[in-house]
């Protein structure tokens, strides 16, 4: 399978032979005493994290990132979400994009809920107009109605995800990163979150998501990439990478 | 790059109030005396220092010229005041970025926001220290009401030093956390070579002494000119002269511009340095 989409006008996402590298400092000690110790020698490694990957997400579809753990899938999702820069290539993103890498990011424990909504969606890039539009149906989303005015440290921690997922998904973006956060809250919740990103992608709205739950990946991904020490081993179908992804695993543990 | 970064603080200016709003309200919740702490702390400090610097070491503060004022404790809160207002800012503003890792690592915003939300929450607090302030003022026979306006440019002018400076300052501590226990340790060092607790006659004596180097030195400090702005007209009622303004308005702009050049540089690389 080829890592390079062909150029096309309706791509939401393009990923353009994309590398991010880390210094592994053996003493990671960031103190000026221990730089100055090292005086001018650099004791560092560059790792590869992510390493000239390509792909290209068209509108309006939902793509997978699967992967094991520390095989650069995360670093890439931050790369999309503009919390990483790239070392080389360029990622091009058409659209207003919202990411949601932790649920609740922000949160101010002694604010109440309600508080908390504003900060949280001012965070995630929208208007105090549009979270004051939305604010009854993030609410009814949470499912937190009674606690809304309670300041969120007295909020069990399932109710404070339920709170801050119910933010994030009423961002309404063009493009959406999700981080292996659907496992969140009981099984009713994860129901009606599963629903919400129906919606959305039946709005023709984008998703990138990262999960280990292949199930999840398979019911609801049209493309999948599977990205292997940082490099992008396959990328198509959703079945079929799946298909070629469990079998490496069944190898690997055989 | 900086003029699309100073667009994007533009359009995300909400957020900034947001933040500010997250430190001003999270700040004093669950305290029984609430905003009143941030009147008690100041007039704590005055007591203390007005005991030692005026009481047992006898600091002779000129007397306010035309105002005609003469009560150290004022004289020391025009000038204590904007001090620990700089150092809220700069403290705060350097702690800003560690503080918010958890932020920084999981959303995209521009970063700026942290270090400006500080400047301004503080802010709050400073200008109901400068109300309580003005109304002792008021109440002893000073005239400080009309000058209130160019007061507010002062504390523009500090802002912006104090914010320059932490910008700069909070980039370097993230990739060398000593910086935070360095500035804790220079503020107070910079406050007692900064005439605030004395009056700048004792420096131009020295001078007289030792040589007319020692007021060059000492008038190289900006926050020497900048505290002498509220000094003159809060506490003389007098406008401060046109180099006064100058010397507080460049360095100010100097130090802010070099601060904002710094950290919109810098702060794309700031979530992989956390």
């Amino acid at each position: 399978m080829s890592a390079a989409g062909a150029a096309s006008g309706d791509a939401a996402v393009v990923v353009d032979a994309v590398s991010k590298k880390f210094r592994l400092f053996h003493e990671r000690n960031q103190t000026l005493k221990s730089a100055v110790m090292r005086g001018r020698r650099i004791v560092a490694d560059d790792f590869w994290a992510v390493r000239d990957v390509s792909f290209e997400v068209p509108h309006g579809a939902t793509f997978g990132l699967i992967g094991r753990n520390g095989s650069g899938k995360s670093t890439l999702l931050k790369m999309l979400a503009r919390i990483y820069q790239p070392d080389s290539g360029r990622v091009v993103l058409h659209g207003r994009v919202s990411s949601m890498l932790e649920v609740g990011s922000g949160f101010h424990p002694e604010l109440s809920g309600r508080e908390n909504i504003y900060l949280n969606g001012s965070i995630l890039g929208l208007t105090r107009k549009q979270v004051a539009a939305r604010f009854d149906s993030i609410v009814d989303f949470s499912g937190v109605e009674t606690f809304i005015d309670q300041p969120v440290k007295n909020y069990s921690s399932g109710m404070y995800v339920r709170l801050g997922f119910a933010v994030a998904v009423h961002t309404e973006p063009d493009i959406l990163i999700v981080d292996e956060i659907l496992a969140v809250g009981d099984g009713a919740f994860r129901e009606k979150s599963r629903k919400k990103f129906l919606e959305f992608t039946g709005e023709g709205r984008t998703v990138i998501l990262v999960s280990h739950a292949l199930s999840e990946i398979t019911a609801m991904c049209q493309q999948v990439a599977w990205m292997h020490e940082g490099r992008l081993r396959a990328l198509g179908p959703t079945d079929d990478v799946v298909a070629a992804y469990t079998a490496s695993i069944a190898d690997e543990s055989s | 790059m900086t003029l699309a970064y100073g667009r994007e603080l533009i359009a995300t200016r909400e957020l900034l109030l947001n933040l500010t709003m997250r430190e001003v309200k999270g700040q004093y919740r669950r305290t029984v005396l609430g905003q009143l702490w941030s009147i008690i702390n100041p007039i704590a400090t005055m007591i203390v220092y007005t005991l030692v610097f005026s009481f047992l070491l006898r600091v002779p503060p000129p007397p306010g010229d035309p105002s005609g004022l003469d009560v150290y404790a004022l004289w020391l809160m025009c000038g204590l005041l904007p001090w620990t207002y700089f150092t809220r800012v700069v403290n705060g503003g350097v702690a800003s970025i560690t503080a918010n890792a958890g932020l920084i690592t999981k959303v995209y915003f521009p970063r700026m926001h942290l270090p400006l939300s500080v400047t301004l929450s503080t802010a709050i607090t400073f200008g109901v220290e400068l109300g309580v302030l003005t109304i002792a003022l008021w109440i002893v026979g000073g005239f400080p009401l009309p000058w209130l306006p160019l007061v507010l440019v002062a504390i523009v002018i500090l802002a912006m030093f104090g914010t320059g400076l932490a910008m700069m300052l909070a980039i370097v501590n993230v990739h060398f956390r000593d910086t935070q226990h360095f500035v804790g340790i220079l503020l107070p060092m910079w406050m007692f070579l900064t005439p605030i607790l004395y009056p700048l006659s004792l420096v131009e004596e020295a001078a007289g002494r030792e040589g007319a180097w020692v007021l060059t030195v000492f008038q190289l400090n900006p926050m020497l000119h900048i505290v002498e702005l509220f000094r003159a007209l809060l506490y003389d009622n007098a406008l401060p002269t046109a180099l006064e303004w100058l010397a507080a308005i460049g360095s100010a702009s100097i130090v802010f511009a070099l601060g904002y050049l710094v950290f919109a540089r810098y702060e794309r690389r700031l979530a992989e340095l956390l």
